[in-house]
């Protein structure tokens, strides 16, 4: 597949901390040149409380448009993608709860192990955009950024399979996600998504939920190896 | 590498101890708890185990159940993902066949002879969460029958 912004990121990168440099030269003689501070380092296995109704955590409803609380009234549990074992999404993983998932952070990526069936997300931290003509997929097309102590994140072209919750608030293929990962601690993540949807929702709204640093390790997850449930499965609504 | 024995019975015993604490509420994986028991079937059983699935997406063991007429029915039941109770202290072999135990559950609402396990009375009179109710209960939002995420 091809990148047509590569280049255009990669003179960017490379001309950009040159103007910077340029420009601190005259503010500071003492300057040796501008250093960014380092980011802080997320490394390590983390989780989330398991929120299974976005509701709750906003304390109501999300603002839906007539379609989006059309679809909310008649959607059921048992159509929950992960009833059918598909990928979990990438917001919807980190409210996982009681799976974690590993933090692998290099200057150039920030990738998220998710326990939850052993998927994971890559938000790229090099400056790149979000490529044009994106075909949607399970965990969108990420680009982030520290802004201080916080990862900014912009997420989209996430298939419209996937549900931002277990109470089957769903999404369009237009979901436009931005997480900030605020380091509080070594131990502390504040984390806070922002949903816009204009399909879906008639403004963005925002949830907030605090991330732990876990003493354990992310272990296996198969949702198929061994799959008894879907013949038992009934509806729960009508 | 093996770990002594003597060093990782007290550890089971502990965060079987600690899984003990949990609410009896069985969270399940890849589905949620409504769509497939019913809250309002509530069963305890007794009976010797005769095979135990410490697998994906969720545990399943099988109890041989004598009926009131003598009859044996072979009951399964479902507890949380391997890797969630894991970390609460089992293991794959926590139950091996032959085991007598009594299984405190929520039938299935297709009226199978299956069931959500809540707890399990071991053998030596232990009675263990078999799903992972413990971080369920405090997480942010979890309803009564929001046992999936």
């Amino acid at each position: 597949m091809s990148n047509p912004t590569r280049f255009s990121n990669f003179r960017t990168a490379c001309f950009f901390p040159l103007l910077l440099f340029a420009l601190g030269c005259g503010g500071r003689a003492e300057s040796s040149g501008p250093q960014a501070a380092a980011p802080p380092d997320l490394n390590g296995v983390w989780s989330a409380p398991f929120t299974p109704d976005l509701s709750k955590a906003l304390g109501r409803q999300p603002p839906f448009t007539p379609y989006g609380a059309a679809r909310f009234a008649k959607e059921d549990e048992i159509d929950d993608p992960l009833t059918k074992c598909l990928p979990i999404g990438p917001a919807r993983g980190i409210q996982a709860g009681i799976m974690p998932f590993q933090v692998v952070q290099t200057p150039a990526v920030f990738t998220i192990l998710f326990e939850n069936q052993h998927t994971f997300r890559i938000i790229h931290t090099d400056g790149r955009r979000h490529p044009k003509d994106l075909d949607p997929t399970w965990f969108g097309d990420s680009v982030g950024h520290w802004e201080g102590d916080t990862l900014v994140v912009d997420t989209v072209g996430i298939d419209d399979r996937t549900w931002l919750d277990t109470a089957g608030h769903e999404h369009s293929d237009q979901l436009h996600l931005v997480e900030r990962f605020q380091k509080v601690d070594n131990n502390n993540i504040k984390w806070t998504v922002t949903f816009e949807d204009p399909k879906f929702f008639t403004e963005p709204w925002s949830v907030t939920l605090p991330i732990a640093r876990q003493n354990t390790e992310i272990m296996s997850y198969s949702c198929e190896e061994n799959e008894k449930d879907r013949a038992h499965l009934r509806r729960t609504k009508k | 590498m093996r770990t002594p024995s003597s060093l990782v019975r007290p550890l089971a015993l502990a965060a079987l101890a600690l899984a003990l604490t949990a609410a009896p509420r069985p969270i399940l994986a890849h589905h949620g708890f409504s769509v497939e028991f019913d809250k309002e079937s509530p069963i305890t059983l007794t009976g010797a185990v005769t095979k135990f699935e410490f697998m994906n997406p969720h545990i399943y063991f099988y109890v041989d159940v004598k009926g009131k007429e003598g009859k044996v029915v072979n009951w399964a039941f479902e507890g949380g993902p391997p890797n969630v109770i894991y970390r609460q202290g089992w293991r794959k072999d926590t139950l091996k066949p032959g085991d007598v135990v009594t299984v405190k559950g929520f039938r299935a609402k297709d009226g199978t002879h299956l069931a959500a396990c809540a707890t399990v009375k071991l053998p030596d009179g232990r009675e263990v969460s078999a799903g992972s109710g413990a971080v369920a209960a405090g997480a942010n939002g979890a309803g009564a029958n929001s046992g999936k995420y």
